[in-house]
Parts: structure tokens; C-alpha cells; sequence
């Protein structure tokens, strides 16, 4: 997956509401939705079921769209669609609630679909519930340019929600934004998001806070998993919760609350498809009346938290996570952080230091032919191996994919390093046995060395990189060691 | 087996022939000539320099192969065995048996892409063969190409993979051309029914890679980039890259400049690459061109090298070759992006075309440098920019 991957999730949401705010019938914006949506998800198929009926689909030939097969994933009772052409395709669904329930059905050819896409594929759902109660409900009191002006400030919100997290700003910046966005969404005075302490703890801790009294960051509420507050109802119920008059708000809002707080609103918040909180709005005008598009509002906001949440988590999961899960490698950051203290180290003492860059040759044609399980198998075997070639004090990590960096952390010169290139490429010639085959991988490895004091660690690495497409360039199973200013010299 | 596979390979074939000269006529007449190398011509795809009479080169066609049908188009350079080339005119032949070709043509797209796109694709209901393709080629002045590619992708639905490319005009930018049996259509798609009783398949990829951090647009219309990151595009785009001076102020300076420097747009496969150098406006600082970008849409500026770019050659052709499941290719089709040509300059794509022979070995391979490529395997896009796409058939 590509760098920023984490924000990918909330960006499509964006682009979907986007598209799909723009439509000005329910009909197109259906089509619209479910174009986008399998877009989004590079899936062939998409459907939408209303009322039992498939009202728009994509994906086969008009006069072909294969009706009770789809209407029958919406009942679970099937997870597999045959496509014509592709065969059997994994299926997620997603339903919505509001005045005229439906299902949005996804089908693609490949891997199943992973936890933070079935979560995408139900902020769809809800932002297609937002849009069709908003183009039913206001449109019907002839108030669309009301509608849209709706959809368009909760599509700005969301953007600066997507903004913050793809330029990785901090946790708490991105809950802040979340939480204000809420309040001015539905134009209340307060704002406030509370996240579960634990899954099973039953209490949750206010996480992000605004237009209430000051709240002290060390000493956060906290409240009980139960109906006393709308917030507690939304994660018990896991729907939205409304609280309209003074006397049937909650402690805890009538002590955050700036002055008397006469309405309220809740709805749940999930994280990787878990309840993981509540987002709450309230409000201390005394006419406040919450309507359903303020409820769905809310609720598909609290659907694309949802999805920033498990991006952020995502993101801080990944800085946190030192190993690779598959082979038990350093992972790339705690590569590049090991590599940052001895390239000082060696600076200090003026020794040498190398970094070997690895690329295996066919292994997208093993991965593709036997399957990941065989691919995951021979990347693990690959693993032993190069790590059987390295002396105490080396590291290996992997990179990603079929990559793999070493680093030589005491080397004499180019020659020392080469021997160890030479080394890992033969070690990777032997035949491995995976899934019952006996396969032969080769390897193109890059062997840079440290240059002059001062190098970075990424441009070692980079270096490295380079002179293993040099390597890759002669031939597979060979190595190539990076020079300045003409690279490559050395090969096998 | 054996002899049952040698049986099945000669059945079909892929002529490519070219021809230098500069009269129209003889020069369309000549290719046509050379590239039928074998019996039951089934379709000639011509590709013509934009410098050619476009008139003269059907009736040459016409000459050389009587009442075989025809399609092809204008070009920002044609690619072809012996290497890349402009000028000339370059004929892809392909015939035989087991193999079924019907063509559609819609005019007046501009304005009804999509459904132009859905009308063309009508023409695989007329083919009975198991494997098949659906090749378009479209004029690339018009704008929002993947609508078409939508279109054809509505009528046809996920079993039918989409090959093609958009007719060019030497950089130009005023009128391209497309070619359907004796007519000569602008504003138009053409769609080929291409149906076999053996395999055929398609791939593309490209060499480009993102650099430094994401950019948001917040506001696109109508193809073009109106922010990025609430900021007027040209300049966020141009200050990311460190641009000359000139390029923030002469149109022909910034298209030079952003040519080989497209903008990524984030799918869940990868970076797709956007060229956006083509419809510059200095007044209301916006970029525009290649194809559409979503408001609310992550993307980066995106750089690559010949080496790249070279690399990712060798990636689709190995990618498609293997797609033919185990059956030995006959000849390909290879569509590269104009836009390329700023990168490698001459020397580099004849190296571009060094690998494609590299690949192709004995066989033939023919086809032009496009303003946006086709190819769809999976999903339900199929519209590229900066990309080589190749159809490979056995």
C-alpha cells in the first residue's frame, strides 16, 4: 500500500460524499454512489438494494445483473457472487437506516475485503442515508438549495478532517477537529467526543472537547457505560440518542456545559468496526429541536470519525510496531532508527558501515500463481536465510513487499561487503520448499557504503536501492555496489 | 499436444509494415502491403503522423487491401518494430482464423461520452468467440475520456477487459483524427469487437513515483484543478517543485516544465499519474488536461527518470505476455503516452522501443504515442495518463 495509505479510507469518503452531494435526484445519486463506491474500492461490482429490489447497479451487462443473487448477500445469506468472466468474487454489505432503508453491496474479484474497508464501505451507507433523507426531507420542503448548502459544509468538514490526518498532524489535533466539526455542523454551541478506556471497561474518557468549560488535559471525565447520558445511551444502544429539555440532560453536560444545556444529541463511534466511543452535540438554546437530518448528520459524521479514528490508530499502531508480523524482521522504522545511531557511531570512530538493498526476482509470479499463504511462506524462508548470513551486530529488516534491507554495521571496504552480497545471493539460490514446490528464487541485492561523515540514513538506503536496480538491470540473482559518481562496479 | 499447439498458433497472425514516405498515398499503400503477412486479413489499425493527408492515407489503405476493414488514427509519433518513429504511417494487420473483429463507431461525443462510450461497446454482442477485448480508440482532443471508458464499461459490465488509446496531433492541440474503414471522423470513438478462440490480454503500467507530501484538492471543476490545499494550484504545484521563474508566467514554459512532471492522484491499488500540463491558466492560476480529479482528492507530485520509466516497460510487457495463460503471443499493440516522449526525449524511447523488441523477440508489435491510454483488467476504470498499456494476442 502506498505511504499514505491511512488517510486513503476518509479521502474516498470525501470524494463519494463529494459525488454524491452533487447529484440532483435520488436516482443519480444512487448510480452515483454505487460508481463511486466500487471505484473507491477497485471493485467490479457494486449494487444498491432498496425495499428488496436492486435499484442500481454496475458491474454487469443491463439485462444480466444477476437480481436475487445480489438481494440475497443483503439477507446474508451469501458472501460469494459469481461475476461472468472474473468467477467467484468475495461480497461486503453495508446497510442504512433512515426514511427509506437500503443495502450497498460490493463484490470483487481477489482477496477478501479487509476490516477498514468493510468500514468505508458502511460510512458509504451512511452517506448515502444522509444524502437520500436530505434530498427527501428538504427537498420536500422545497428547501434543496438548504440541502445542499448542508451537504457542502458537512463535505468541508470532512476535508479538514482528511487534511488533518494525511499531514499526520498529532492524535489530539485530529480529535479536536472532529469534535468542532460536529458543533458547527449541526450548529450547537458544544461539541465533545468520549472514547472508551478500554472495550470492556465500561466507562469512557472524554478525548477531544469544545465550546465547554475548560477541561484539564491530565484530568479527563468520565463517564459510565449507561443510559444517565446520551453518550453512554449511544454506545449501550449503538444508535443515536436524543435529549430534548433542560431537566433530561446529564450530570456530566450540565457541569460542562458554559450555561444551561437544553438539548442534546449522541451517536456511536467505531474504530476497526468496534465501539470505541460516542460523539455528542448540545445545544443551550432552549427552542432547540433536533430534526432527522440532524440526526443523520451527526450520525454520518460519527461514521467518518469512525474511519479517522482507525486511520490515526492505524498510523500510531504502525510507528509503535518495530517488527515485521510475517518474518520478525526490524520493520523499516527501526531500521532506519538503528541505522541513524550507528551511522553516528561510525562517524565518531571513522569506521565503515554498509547498507545492502534486496529485491527478490520473481516473486510477484509466486505470489501470483501459488497464492499469498505460499508468497508469505517463501518471504519467511527468505528471512532465515539472509539473516543466517549476518554476523551479531548486523540487522536485517523488511522493507515491504519482496524488499529487504542489511545493515553491515562494521564492514573493512567494499570487499568485505561484497562478500556477504555474494554470500546472501547464493544462499537465496537454493531451491526453497514452499506449498509443496520446490521453487528457486534469485535475489538482486544493492550494497552502498557509508560515504563521507554526516549521510542520512535514507540516502544510504537510497543509495543502496539504486545500485540494486543496477543489479536487477544486469540479470536476475547478482549484485552491484553503488559509487560516485559512476555507480555500479562490482557484479556477480 | 504439441502439434495441436503449432496448429493453433498458425491460425491466426499480426502483420506490421511502414512505410517513410512522405506521399500520403503510397506511403499508406506501402505499410498495408508490408504488414499483411498472412491469409483472411481481418483488420487494419493504422496509425498516421499528423503531417500525413488523412484523406490520401485511407484511400491508400483502401488501395493495398480492398474491403478489409479499418480502423486507426492520427498521432504524436508512431511506435513500431525498428523503433519509434515520426512521419510515417504505421499498419497493424491482423487475420486469420478463429478470430471475429466488428466495429462501432459513435460521432458528436463531446458533451454524451458516456453514452458514446455505451453505444461503441454494442459492437461485443456480435462476437461469439470465449476470449475477447473491447479496443477503443477515441479522439483526444475531447475531454473527459473516462466517461467513455464508464460507458463501455455500464453496457459490458466486469467480464470484458478494455484496451485502446486517444488519437493525437503531434502536440498540436487543435484536431486529431480518427480512421474508420473509408471515413475520416474527429469528435468521435471507435469500438472493436476484438474476439478469439485463444487467449488475448492486456496490461499497463508506469514508472513514475510520488515525492514529498500529499496536496488535498479542495476545489476541482469541470477536468481542472482549481486549489490545491485552499491554495491556487498552479502555484502550490509549481512552489513544490522548485519551478524556474518563467514557469509561473508563459504558458509554453509551463507545459515544457510540467510534462514530465505529472500529479499522482491516490487509488487503492497505487498512484495513478494525471498530466496536467496541457490546459494551464495563468489568470485564474488553475491546471487541467489529462483527466479528472476529485475535489477532496490526495495527491502528489510525481517525478521519474528514463530508468523508471524503462523499468515499468519491462514490468507490463512481463505482466501481459503472462496473461495469455502459457499460449504463445502472435503480436502486440503498444500504446505510450505523448507525454512521455518530454521525459526520455528521442534517445530515450528509442530505447523505450528497444525494450518493447527486447520483449517481443520475432514477433511484431505496432502502435503510437497517444494522449491517454486505455486498459482495464480489474475494477471499473480503465482511462490512463503517463502510462504504457499493451494487448498482447496468441
Amino acid at each position: 500500500m502506498p505511504e499514505s495509505a491511512e488517510s486513503l479510507y476518509i479521502q474516498q469518503l470525501v470524494e463519494l460524499l463529494a459525488v454524491v452531494s452533487s447529484s440532483p435526484d435520488e436516482a443519480t445519486a444512487v448510480q452515483n454512489a454505487v460508481e463511486r463506491s466500487a471505484q473507491a474500492l477497485e471493485a467490479e461490482v457494486a449494487a444498491a438494494v432498496i425495499d428488496g429490489k436492486v435499484v442500481a447497479s454496475i458491474g454487469f451487462p443491463p439485462g444480466a445483473v444477476p437480481h436475487d443473487e445480489i438481494v440475497a448477500m443483503t439477507l446474508e445469506r451469501r458472501s460469494i457472487l459469481y461475476v461472468p468472466g472474473l468467477g467467484d468474487c468475495p461480497v461486503v454489505t453495508a446497510s442504512w437506516a433512515g426514511s427509506h432503508p437500503g443495502h450497498l453491496v460490493l463484490a470483487r474479484w481477489g482477496a477478501p475485503f479487509q476490516v477498514e474497508e468493510q468500514n468505508l464501505v458502511r460510512g458509504m451507507a451512511r452517506v448515502l442515508e444522509l444524502t437520500l433523507t436530505m434530498l427527501r426531507t428538504l427537498v420536500a420542503e422545497h428547501a434543496i438549495r438548504e440541502s445542499l448548502q448542508e451537504r457542502q459544509r458537512l463535505l468541508e468538514h470532512l476535508s479538514a478532517i482528511q487534511r488533518a490526518i494525511s499531514h499526520r498532524e498529532d492524535l489530539q489535533h485530529i480529535l479536536d477537529t472532529i469534535t468542532h466539526g460536529a458543533r458547527d455542523l449541526v450548529g450547537d454551541e458544544i461539541g465533545l467526543l468520549w472514547v472508551l478506556d478500554e472495550p470492556d471497561s465500561g466507562r469512557a474518557r472524554l478525548a477531544a472537547a469544545a465550546g465547554t468549560r475548560p477541561v484539564d488535559p491530565a484530568d479527563r471525565p468520565v463517564i459510565d457505560l449507561t443510559a444517565a447520558s446520551p453518550a453512554g445511551e449511544a454506545m449501550v444502544t449503538d444508535g443515536v440518542a436524543v435529549r430534548h429539555g433542560e431537566e433530561l440532560q446529564s450530570r456530566m453536560l450540565r457541569l460542562l456545559g458554559p450555561t444551561t444545556v437544553h438539548a442534546s444529541m449522541a451517536a456511536p463511534v467505531h474504530d476497526s468496526g468496534v465501539l470505541t466511543g460516542a460523539l455528542v452535540v448540545a445545544s443551550c438554546d432552549r427552542d432547540r429541536r433536533y430534526t432527522t437530518a440532524d440526526e443523520q448528520t451527526l450520525s454520518a459524521f460519527a461514521e467518518n470519525v469512525s474511519l479517522a479514528l482507525t486511520d490515526a490508530n492505524t498510523l500510531v499502531r504502525m510507528r509503535q510496531a518495530h517488527h515485521d508480523p510475517l518474518t520478525g524482521l526490524a520493520s523499516r522504522g527501526l531500521f532506519l532508527e538503528q541505522l541513524s545511531k550507528q551511522l553516528a557511531i561510525a562517524d565518531a570512530d571513522g569506521r565503515s558501515l554498509a547498507v545492502l538493498f534486496l529485491d527478490l526476482d520473481r516473486f510477484k509470479d509466486i505470489n501470483d500463481s501459488l497464492g499469498h499463504a505460499a508468497g508469505d511462506e517463501l518471504l519467511t524462508l527468505t528471512a532465515d536465510r539472509i539473516t543466517a548470513q549476518l554476523r551479531a551486530g548486523d540487522t536485517a529488516s523488511r522493507f515491504g513487499g519482496d524488499e529487504f534491507a542489511v545493515m553491515l554495521s562494521r564492514v573493512d571496504g567494499p570487499t568485505d561487503a561484497a562478500a556477504v552480497a555474494r554470500r546472501i545471493v547464493h544462499a537465496l539460490a537454493e531451491p526453497m520448499r514452499v506449498s509443496d514446490h520446490w521453487l528457486r528464487v534469485g535475489v538482486s541485492v544493492g550494497v552502498a557504503l557509508r560515504g563521507t561523515a554526516g549521510d542520512e540514513p535514507a540516502e544510504l538506503v537510497a543509495r543502496a536501492d539504486l545500485a540494486m536496480y543496477e543489479a536487477k538491470h544486469r540479470g536476475t540473482g547478482g549484485y552491484a555496489i553503488y559509487r560516485e559518481p559512476s555507480r555500479a562496479t562490482g557484479r556477480e | 499436444m504439441r502439434i495441436l499447439g503449432e496448429e493453433v498458433h498458425n491460425r491466426r497472425w499480426l502483420g506490421v509494415g511502414r512505410s517513410a514516405v512522405t506521399d500520403s498515398r503510397v506511403a499508406a499503400a506501402d505499410a498495408v502491403s508490408a504488414a499483411r503477412t498472412g491469409p483472411d486479413p481481418k483488420l487494419l489499425i493504422v496509425f498516421a503522423a499528423i503531417t500525413h493527408d488523412t484523406e490520401a492515407v485511407l484511400a491508400g489503405v483502401a488501395q493495398a487491401a480492398p474491403g478489409v476493414p479499418v480502423i486507426g488514427c492520427t498521432t504524436h509519433g508512431e511506435i513500431g518494430v525498428g523503433g519509434p518513429a515520426d512521419g510515417t504511417v504505421t499498419v497493424a494487420a491482423l487475420g486469420g482464423a478463429g478470430l471475429e473483429i466488428v466495429i462501432h463507431a459513435a460521432e458528436h461525443v463531446s458533451g454524451r461520452q458516456a453514452e458514446a462510450g455505451y453505444e461503441v461497446a454494442a459492437c461485443m454482442r456480435e462476437v461469439t468467440q470465449p476470449h475477447r477485448v473491447l479496443m477503443l480508440l477515441t479522439d483526444g482532443l475531447v475531454r473527459d475520456q473516462e466517461s467513455i471508458v464508464r460507458g463501455c464499461y455500464r453496457a459490458l459490465g466486469a467480464g470484458t477487459p478494455l484496451f485502446g488509446g486517444a488519437a493525437a496531433d503531434g502536440w498540436r492541440m487543435s484536431r486529431a483524427y480518427l480512421f474508420k474503414d473509408g471515413r475520416v471522423l474527429t469528435d468521435a470513438v471507435i469500438g472493436v469487437a476484438i474476439a478469439s478462440e485463444a487467449p488475448i490480454a492486456v496490461g499497463v503500467g508506469h514508472g513514475w513515483r510520488t515525492v514529498g507530501q500529499p496536496m488535498i484538492v479542495t476545489r476541482a471543476a469541470d477536468g481542472r484543478v482549481l486549489t490545491l490545499d485552499d491554495r491556487p494550484a498552479l502555484d502550490v504545484y509549481l512552489e513544490r517543485l522548485d519551478a524556474p521563474p518563467e514557469a509561473y508566467t508563459d504558458p509554453s514554459e509551463f507545459t515544457a516544465f510540467a510534462l514530465p512532471r505529472p500529479i499522482g492522484v491516490q487509488r487503492r491499488s497505487g498512484v495513478e499519474a494525471r498530466n496536467l500540463s496541457t490546459e494551464v491558466d495563468l489568470e485564474s492560476r488553475t491546471i487541467g488536461g489529462g483527466g479528472a480529479i476529485d475535489p477532496g482528492g490526495l495527491t502528489w507530485v510525481m517525478t521519474g527518470d528514463e530508468e523508471s520509466i524503462l523499468d515499468s516497460v519491462d514490468r507490463v510487457c512481463r505482466d501481459t505476455l503472462g496473461r495469455l495463460e502459457g499460449n504463445e503471443p502472435i503480436g502486440m499493440l503498444t500504446f505510450s503516452c505523448a507525454a512521455l516522449r518530454a521525459v526520455l526525449g528521442d534517445d530515450g524511447i528509442r530505447r523505450e522501443c528497444d525494450r518493447l523488441q527486447r520483449w517481443a523477440g520475432t514477433m511484431p508489435f505496432a502502435g503510437f504515442y497517444t494522449y491517454g491510454e486505455i486498459a482495464r483488467n480489474h475494477g471499473i476504470d480503465g482511462f490512463h495518463n503517463q502510462t504504457l498499456a499493451v494487448l498482447a494476442l496468441s
